[in-house]
């Protein structure tokens, strides 16, 4: 077991406070101080049209404008991010809470804003659209770029809906993302909150799970004790704010654990889960595999509860200094998996160490 | 900003249309009837002057940055009577009160200013602001201001310079504060081969001699920099200069060669192969003695810059005493020396110039005993900086020593270096096998190099294998395509099977590489055949699937229209059915480069793009995927395009 619990050690001191802020925005009365974002309020919910989105030459052009603007690392507009996040709204709300995925695709896990990493990843594993992705979550906070990442990730989305699919991770959230980083980010690339509100409203469109030809069930965080079957899945309501406890809560929060059965989980959200939890819940659903993300594995990948679950982490280097390799998984027409791990890429003007950091600054 | 700027400029421009055209009537009288005639034909903005001084006057200083880079505009506009009455004399002021930024547009504008006041015969007004701004404390306008005054220079008659640029240097020169006297070393260049008066030149060398000995440091920094150039201008006219000239030159050169300021000290190694030359010209070898004993004293200075320069220089410096073989030799012992030196920066710069020196040494024996030893020890020279460096030349030496030697010496040298952990140095010898190859011979190479090579093309860190790709079009070319097919072929293909994409995509890019190098017919009958007969459980992956369509598309426009339409098409057709989307959708953009090349015969083709490549892309803009529709239809529209 490769699992490093170093994040989850620490979301579990920080992340703990989150439920305070919480109140606020569960309660949606929209009177906290950065809490004037509730989900009644938002521009982009009010604007959803009842049809998806139709690519016409015109939006082609614009979103390959802005992809590539995006690709060079630079921020689009507070309009274009307006825009884009209307159109990604049109994409997004109809695709379904366990989000149907063909083979072959390429499985990632966290990216956390590191922009330069995520073009690394796809030198690696092939561009999109002629490779297809599924990134299980986590786009924004803590990185530099997360403006330029989830920007990017997003435009790539409503550019080529069949070929990338965009989970939900528990970063993907109002809360998380004020304690984190985002929130600041935006504040400081754009001078104001709005970008953050845009893209905090839109996550709340992303699908939660993904199911990879029937056989790979992928997801953020892990199991919840309230779902036993996917299609139970299937029937939460996803659109709202990550909740702090519940189901949809569990699965964008819960780590599998050596220990059987279900424990309390000390990051403060989701369980712990064990084998037998694992091996019931791929049994009954006949699946082959659950993929997940949202802890640091320093090898990038690492098994647990007997290869019935995979843990894929896609930040090398995570937080520019906890020297962790990372990975993708490939998965083929024919169901073989190949990981592919990488370092970071050379990042010019960032912070780099030779040395490791000791485990307890992590 | 943009927009208030334009509106104004559009009212004034529509206010003062008339003056310009005045201006414009009054100088056709005169001359440059091109210029000011051009002007304001030209799409470009006219700024009148009013504005231009607006501009110049606006509080922010871009604005004024930008209105100072439109000068040229106004000047033509002015026509140029008012450019010498108005113009000048405004941007004298300028010259002096604004920034370092607004100074830097005017002195580099103010070099390309003579035709626009009426030709050389007025050049010399624009000395005075030149003059102010080669005086300013900011080396980047000085440097600007110097460049622009050598340019105005060229346009001045031999008079012109006599009554006001040589005083302009003399000024300059014996000014209180360093920075004028800095300014003015690099201005000597543009007089003094153009002076042809002995007396007068003499008068010049003294006042660089002055500089040469001036207190500060910048100022004899400066002096020694641009001594060089002074002393080849006087090569390049070898029967302009007197003994005296030569007098003053040495008493230069000796005072940089002893100057207290390591920074002056290592611009004589310079200076000295400037001198060198010189005397390498007129075929004077009275003081090549005594230029040696200077030579060997700067080589063995005790301040590492100075070493370092010689080092760095050490080929060029020791050519010019190649009339004395004996001085040659004398050299060696001080160039072993620096091959072992303390400085790494030293041993870096030494390790460039081995195969150089050792040629100009002559004779192999020499080179085999006393330069492969210190060849070994700098191969294996605690710093990586000095090992790429002396892997970046090292191959030249093979063809100094025998052929036996060559075998026995060098190439295990060269074997070690190419398992370097540091992959510049392997690098840089694999770009110069070439040589190695044309001593030794191809067998010797293949037997024990490319061991080392395949080594390195298989490296874990994909960067290194990425790096050894981009060098292998390079080996190609230097081995040949017999012994290439043999050993790089195999290795070449099973790059498109690496797992990293980038990987596979520089091996594509490789593929088509080596058919530029060896031709379409080599291509279709060593690459194109082994591709489409590719391990099949292998094509299960759409991964190498969509590998092999990339590389038989990258080939396409290197490779026969026969080659295209007997092997590629068939096999792009067959892809048209694949099960994965990304596949179809890569094929139909694809058809594009195959339509694009069969369009080159397009009598011949066209029945074929309509029937197969027409029809297939028709059939896939029907797809149920949405990327295969779009892709399909855009390729559709390409190709009816290419037809038409």
């Amino acid at each position: 077991m490769e699992i490093d619990n170093d994040v989850a050690m620490q979301d579990a001191t920080e992340e703990p406070l989150d439920p305070t802020l919480d109140e606020d925005a569960s309660t949606r009365d929209g009177g906290g101080s950065r809490n004037e974002v509730g989900l009644e309020g938002s521009n982009t919910a009010d604007h959803r049209s009842s049809k998806p989105l139709q690519l016409d030459s015109g939006n082609i052009g614009q979103l390959d404008k802005w992809i590539e603007h995006l690709s060079s690392c630079q921020v689009l507009s507070e309009e274009d991010v307006g825009r884009l996040c209307k159109m990604a709204v049109d994409v997004l709300q109809f695709e379904e809470n366990v989000q149907p995925v063909n083979v072959p695709v390429t499985i990632c896990g966290d990216v956390h804003g590191q922009f330069h990493d995520l073009m690394e990843l796809f030198k690696i594993g092939g561009p999109c659209p002629d490779t297809n992705y599924l990134f299980m979550g986590d786009y924004v906070d803590r990185g530099y770029y997360s403006v330029e990442t989830v920007s990017y990730l997003v435009a790539m989305k409503v550019r080529y809906p069949k070929r990338i699919t965009i989970l939900r991770g528990n970063h993907e959230s109002r809360q998380i993302t004020q304690v984190y980083g985002f929130y600041d980010e935006c504040l400081r690339k754009y001078g104001s909150a709005s970008v953050w509100k845009m893209f905090t409203d839109l996550f709340d469109y992303f699908p939660i799970t993904a199911l990879v030809d029937n056989k790979v069930f992928c997801l953020h965080g892990g199991l919840s004790p309230m779902i036993e079957t996917v299609d139970q899945v299937r029937e939460l309501n996803r659109i709202q704010e990550v909740p702090h406890e519940g189901p949809m809560c569990d699965l964008l929060w819960s780590d599998p654990d050596d220990r059987g059965g279900w424990g309390i989980s000390p990051r403060g959200a989701g369980f712990t889960f064990g084998q037998d939890i694992s091996e019931q819940f791929n049994h009954t659903n006949d699946l082959s595999l659950i993929a997940r993300a949202h802890q640091l594995v320093m090898e990038g990948y690492a098994w647990s509860h007997q290869q019935s679950v995979v843990t894929i982490f896609s930040a090398p280097n995570y937080c520019y200094r906890c020297g962790n390799q990372a990975a993708i998984m490939e998965f083929d027409e024919n169901h073989n998996r190949q990981f592919l791990q990488y370092d970071p890429s050379m990042r010019p003007g960032e912070p780099t160490v030779s040395r490791k950091t000791p485990d307890y600054f992590l | 900003m943009g927009g208030n700027n334009k509106d104004t400029s559009n009212k004034n421009s529509d206010m003062s249309e008339p003056e310009v055209k005045s201006s414009k009537n009054a100088d056709v009288t005169e001359n440059d009837i091109s210029d000011s005639g051009n002007g304001p034909q030209e799409g470009e903005d006219l700024y009148p002057l009013a504005l231009l001084m607006d501009g110049l006057k606006h509080d922010d200083i871009g604005n004024r940055v930008e209105a100072m880079k439109k000068l040229d505009t106004i000047a033509v506009a002015l026509g140029p009577q008012r450019a010498r009455d108005e113009l000048i004399p405004f941007l004298s002021e300028v010259a002096q009160d604004d920034e370092d930024e607004i100074f830097n547009v005017l002195a580099e504008q103010l070099g390309k200013f003579v035709p626009f006041i009426g030709g050389s015969k007025f050049a010399t007004l624009l000395l005075p602001a030149l003059e102010i701004l080669a005086s300013t404390e900011e080396t980047l306008v000085r440097d600007k201001a110097v460049e622009s005054l050598n340019n105005v220079a060229q346009e001045l008659s031999e008079d012109q310079l006599f009554h006001d640029f040589i005083p302009l240097i003399e000024h300059l020169a014996t000014a209180d504060w360093f920075s004028s006297k800095v300014s003015s070393c690099g201005l000597f260049r543009a007089v003094l081969v153009r002076v042809k008066d002995d007396k007068f030149r003499k008068e010049l060398l003294a006042l660089y001699l002055q500089l040469v000995q001036d207190d500060t440091p910048m100022v004899r920094r400066a002096a020694g920099k641009n001594l060089p150039v002074l002393i080849d201008l006087l090569t390049q006219n070898p029967d302009l200069s007197t003994s005296d000239d030569w007098d003053y030159i040495s008493s230069m050169f000796q005072k940089i060669m002893t100057d207290g300021q390591d920074s002056v000290k290592f611009l004589a190694v310079d200076v000295l192969i400037s001198i060198l030359k010189f005397f390498s010209k007129k075929h004077d070898t009275t003081h090549s003695k005594d230029l040696l004993r200077s030579a060997i004293q700067l080589i063995g200075d005790e301040s590492w810059r100075v070493r370092y320069m010689a080092a760095e220089h050490f080929e060029e410096l020791a050519h010019q005493f190649i009339a004395t073989p004996r001085y040659i030799d004398e050299l060696s012992g001080p160039f072993l020396a620096l091959c072992e030196d303390n400085e790494s920066d030293v041993r870096k710069g030494v390790a460039k110039q081995l195969p150089g020196f050792a040629k100009l040494l002559g004779d192999p024996q020499v080179v085999l005993k006393k330069v492969l030893p210190v060849v070994q020890n700098l191969s294996m020279d605690e710093s990586e900086m000095v090992r790429a460096s002396l892997a970046s030349e090292i191959t030249n030496l093979a063809p100094l020593v025998p052929k036996q030697d060559a075998i026995e010496t060098l190439i295990p040298i060269l074997l070690n270096m190419l398992r370097d952990e540091y992959p510049d140095v392997r690098l840089n010898i694999i770009a110069k096998l070439k040589v190695v190859n044309e001593v030794v011979g191809i067998d010797l190479l293949s037997e024990n190099l490319l061991p080392a090579i395949t080594e390195l093309a298989k490296d874990a860190n994909w960067r290194v294998r990425m790096a050894i790709i981009d060098y292998v079009p390079l080996l190609a070319e230097q081995l040949g395509v017999e012994f290439f097919d043999k050993q790089l072929g195999d290795l070449c293909l099973s790059w498109l099977w690496d797992t990293v994409y980038s990987i596979r995509k520089a091996a594509v890019t490789n593929l088509k590489n080596l058919t530029e190098i060896f031709g379409s017919d080599w291509a279709s009958e060593k690459i194109i055949s082994r591709l489409l007969t590719s391990d099949s459980q292998l094509l299960e992956n759409f991964v190498y699937r969509i590998t092999l369509l990339h590389a038989l598309t990258e080939l396409v426009p290197v490779i026969s229209n026969d080659v295209i339409t007997q092997k590629v098409l068939p096999f792009i057709n067959h892809l048209t059915e694949d099960a994965v989307p990304n596949i179809r959708f890569n094929v139909a953009k694809s058809y594009v480069s195959v339509v694009e090349s069969l369009c080159a015969d397009k009598s011949k083709n066209k029945d074929l793009i309509q029937s197969t490549i027409v029809t297939s892309l028709e059939k896939l803009s029907h797809d149920n995927d949405v990327d295969v529709r779009y892709f399909a239809a855009e390729s559709l529209t390409k190709s009816k395009a290419l037809l038409a």
